[in-house]
């Protein structure tokens, strides 16, 4: 197991250890790194911690809310406020943009209740609130996943002590739940740092303008500004493995079933907040592209059925993705949650900082990976590299709902089950799955999402011909055909809802209940 | 649904058996029919490469242009010569890295690289990437719109412009030249595009014409005049469109193509005296790939392009200005003499593109 698990994360690892190979071997000049980073690099750290801080607050509110109260209309809720994960964040701030445009949804609602509506929305503050809102999910998935499967007897405990249904939740829900929010906060923070299209059009310069403007004019700088990213990535990683704290099994088998927390009248409350940050990450994006697609298809510009092919293969690459990357990353949870080992620390770390890399780079540094190497050349752009390209990508996304998973079985159980199921496969299957489906379910999840709207490594390593919504979205907003762009985008997040309800929510819930 | 208790996934194994196996093999049945069906994508994909990649009558085209733009004529190119063709779309400066990649590596898949603008040429030309163009496709095009070393030709223009509001500006107010951008009563009302290519481009013009010194103070006294920076020229267009800014420096057809999306936009395009700076043109431009076995083939498809059909396609169709001797231009804008056009190169640019990204970033237009 631990071979397997090193050999994984020695995969991972690749195009990490590219990027510091080509930094090295192309040396950018220390004055000229020196005047050019760290500007940048302060600003892009700042925006992420502020980011991932409002997510774990947001993504663990938003989960306790739709999981453990009685929340009017909750199921739909927990579809819902998953779905802002998967505008591309181009799109989405651009859409988001345009609500404040005269005749946009902001634009006109603020103006009802007489604000004038700003002139700009532009820096900080402004990329802060659309990145929050569209990357709580990453929070929101694994704390729900924890939350399924977390025993309640000491919930219980807590009642019969007296105290409250907050005082039960802080004191202990919450100590529970940490690593699931750390995970999914890191995930945020590493998607902050490597994003690039959404703070590019709100005008906030951070690192990977660097890497992005400097990568043909001059590399040596590029590759340095993406090796301070890699580093930056493996700092936030190492903070958050020593903050996390217990990652071990849950030893407590017994369970009861807790009633729904009563929210009576702050239900209100609950429910505008819920109301509140679908608006901001789906509601006026959406309107948006709904006024563009709507014009489109008045005068027959666009149309449904030439979308037919790139959302049925998004669907299929997205769902192949997202279950090879739980299967590839399950070795090295079981590790480091089971029998935790330097080596298994070290595989996770590489597959986490996998996400910090700007996807261009990874679809650059696979490419020359395979090209020179005489057996996997063949491998160039066909569709095993383009999934394999999205499992480095996005493994971090499926390993923290992994190790959730393996979390919550727990090993008493594993224990004892073994003298009544001798069959190692079968006990797999009976004992363990079913306990760790709401984590499974949460990790490929986050990957099919991330993969549905991946944009770069798409378009340089797929096969040649090969399209997907994304980039359907992506050539039409470039040139300005907002109508596709819209179109699009709608049928996106349209089938991004079903697939979720379908393979990510609906196994997580109960199914006798 | 309301009765539905939710605080579930009970750890009660044996209760559970029954459903829980069915679910399991819902989903190996689905993962296998992902697989499958991910297999049989990729098998016809691989298969149909094969058939046509291998033949002489097939040619791969890397384009930074996007379908939307090049499509129509590509597959028009198809249908009359049977030639099949295979396109890459993305980003003009990604594509150019791939290829530079590839060709590293001894590699290539491309045959011909469209790029949206020349500084992804002049990138892939400086390490040898490309190879020299026949003279016959050479002799198509007025020398001031293909490469002075013969490795890329130009296939279509778009005019550098001013678009404006016209609900916030008087055309009358806009300036001749772009040097009066400069003055204080443009502060805080100019929309720019410092990191893409054709803004780029524009500057590299600027001082192949002017000279560095009048480029730096240029760039200096926009940055000064709080220009807001874009990330690319559709991006300015909305801008000005909303009244984010009053105008902004574009490339001439984004306003014609944001108007077809939205007539109402009140944006409309403002032309520079001809033979000002700000007024320049600005080539997309085609190469061949050095190395491929599919010269005669990528030859084929570069003619076509400049050649009547492909010219008037990219005159009527993406409001382009057409390159080719004796070509009309569009009838959405306004003619201009060719002798505005500058053929500038890059290698007599004191260190090229990646000088003119530096003045723009000391100016304090970038980040």
């Amino acid at each position: 197991m631990r071979l397997l698990s090193l050999a994984i994360g020695a995969v991972f690892a690749g195009p990490a250890v590219f990027v510091v190979w080509r930094t090295l071997r192309l040396g950018a000049a220390l004055p000229e790194t020196l005047s050019e980073i760290p500007a940048p690099l302060w600003r892009t750290v700042q925006l992420a911690v502020l980011v991932s801080t409002t997510t774990a607050v947001l993504g663990t509110g938003l989960a306790w809310l739709t999981m453990r109260t009685n929340l009017p209309l909750r199921r739909l809720w927990r579809v819902i406020l998953v779905l802002p994960l998967v505008l591309p964040s181009f799109v989405g701030a651009a859409a988001f943009i345009a609500g404040l445009a005269p005749g946009g949804v902001i634009h006109d609602s603020l103006e009802l209740v007489g604000i004038s509506p700003p002139r700009r929305f532009r820096g900080l503050g402004a990329s802060w609130l659309v990145l929050s809102a569209f990357t709580y999910p990453y929070v929101l998935l694994p704390v729900m996943a924890r939350l399924v499967s977390l025993r309640s007897s000491l919930d219980e405990s807590g009642r019969l002590l007296g105290f409250t249904a907050t005082q039960v939740f802080i004191r202990i829900t919450l100590p529970q739940l940490k690593p699931a929010i750390l995970g999914g906060s890191l995930l945020v923070f590493l998607y902050t740092v490597s994003e690039f299209g959404a703070v590019q059009l709100l005008g906030y310069d951070t690192l990977t303008r660097v890497i992005y403007s400097t990568r043909q004019t001059n590399r040596a700088l590029s590759f340095a500004a993406a090796t301070v990213l890699l580093i930056l990535a493996l700092g936030i990683v190492a903070l958050e493995r020593s903050r996390r704290g217990v990652v071990a099994p849950d030893d407590r088998a017994e369970t009861t079933t807790a009633p729904a927390v009563k929210l009576r009248w702050r239900a209100v409350p609950a429910f505008v907040a819920c109301a509140l940050v679908a608006a901001i990450g789906l509601v006026v994006p959406l309107l948006s592209l709904g006024t563009w697609a709507r014009r489109g298809l008045v005068d027959g510009r666009v149309s449904l059925s030439e979308l037919a092919d790139p959302a049925l293969s998004t669907a299929t690459v997205a769902v192949t993705a997202a279950v090879l990357a739980v299967l590839v990353v399950l070795p090295i949870a079981i590790g480091s949650i089971r029998r935790p080992h330097p080596i298994s620390h070290v595989s996770s770390v590489s597959v986490v900082v996998g996400f910090a890399i700007p996807g261009l780079v990874i679809a650059l540094s696979l490419a020359v990976l395979t090209l020179n190497t005489p057996i996997f050349n063949r491998f160039y752009q066909t569709m095993g590299l383009l999934v394999l390209a999205y499992i480095i990508h996005f493994g971090s996304q499926a390993l923290a709902g992994t190790e959730t998973a393996v979390r919550a079985v727990p090993s008493g159980l594993r224990e004892s089950s073994k003298l009544l199921e001798p069959r190692t496969i079968r006990r797999a299957l009976r004992i363990d799955m079913p306990l760790m489906r709401p984590g499974l379910a949460a990790a490929g999840g986050l990957v099919m999402l991330s993969t549905l709207k991946e944009l770069p490594i798409t378009l340089l390593l797929s096969p040649i011909g090969f399209s997907t919504l994304a980039t359907e979205i992506w050539a039409s907003y470039e040139e300005g055909f907002y109508a596709a762009t819209g179109l699009a985008s709608l049928v996106l997040v349209a089938m991004s809802a079903v697939l979720t309800w379908i393979l990510v929510l609906r196994p997580s819930e109960a199914v006798s209940s | 649904m309301m009765s539905s208790d939710v605080y579930t996934a009970r750890v009660n194994p044996s209760s559970m058996l029954p459903t829980r196996t069915r679910a399991i093999r819902l989903a190996a049945a689905t993962l296998t029919l992902a697989l499958v069906t991910a297999a049989c994508g990729s098998d016809d994909n691989s298969s149909s490469d094969n058939s046509t990649e291998g033949s002489a009558d097939s040619v791969t085209i890397y384009s930074g242009r996007n379908a939307e733009l090049i499509q129509p004529i590509l597959d028009q190119f198809s249908d009359e010569t049977g030639i099949a063709v295979n396109v890459k779309y993305g980003d003009s400066a990604d594509l150019a890295l791939l290829i530079e990649e590839e060709s590293a590596a001894n590699s290539t898949r491309a045959d011909v690289f469209l790029s949206q603008s020349p500084g992804s040429l002049g990138f892939l030309e400086q390490d040898g990437r490309l190879a020299v163009l026949p003279d016959s496709t050479l002799e198509l095009v007025p020398e001031a719109v293909r490469d002075e070393n013969d490795r890329w030709i130009g296939f279509s223009g778009r005019e550098r412009v001013l678009v404006y509001n016209t609900d916030l500006v008087d055309e009358a107010d806009l300036p001749t030249s772009v040097f009066e951008l400069t003055d204080p009563e443009w502060n805080d009302k100019i929309g720019v595009a410092p990191s893409n290519g054709s803004f780029q481009d524009f500057v590299t013009a600027m001082r192949s014409s002017e000279g560095d010194e009048v480029t730096e103070e240029w760039l200096e006294g926009i940055a000064d005049n709080d220009a807001v920076s874009y990330p690319k020229n559709s991006a300015i267009v909305a801008a000005v469109g909303r009244g984010e800014v009053e105008v902004g420096l574009v490339n001439h057809y984004y306003n014609l193509r944001a108007l077809e999306e939205d007539p109402n936009q009140p944006s409309a395009n403002h032309q520079f005296a001809p033979g000002d700076p700000g007024a320049v043109l600005i080539v997309t431009g085609a190469a061949i790939i050095e190395g491929t076995d599919r010269a005669d083939v990528a030859a084929q498809l570069v003619d076509y392009l400049l050649g009547p059909v492909g010219q008037q396609y990219f005159a009527t169709e993406t409001f382009e200005y057409p390159l080719a001797i004796g070509e009309e231009p569009p009838a959405a804008v306004e003619a201009i003499e060719f002798g505005d056009v500058s053929g500038f190169s890059y290698s007599d640019l004191g260190g090229g593109l990646e000088q003119t990204r530096i003045m723009i970033a000391d100016a304090g237009l970038e980040g």
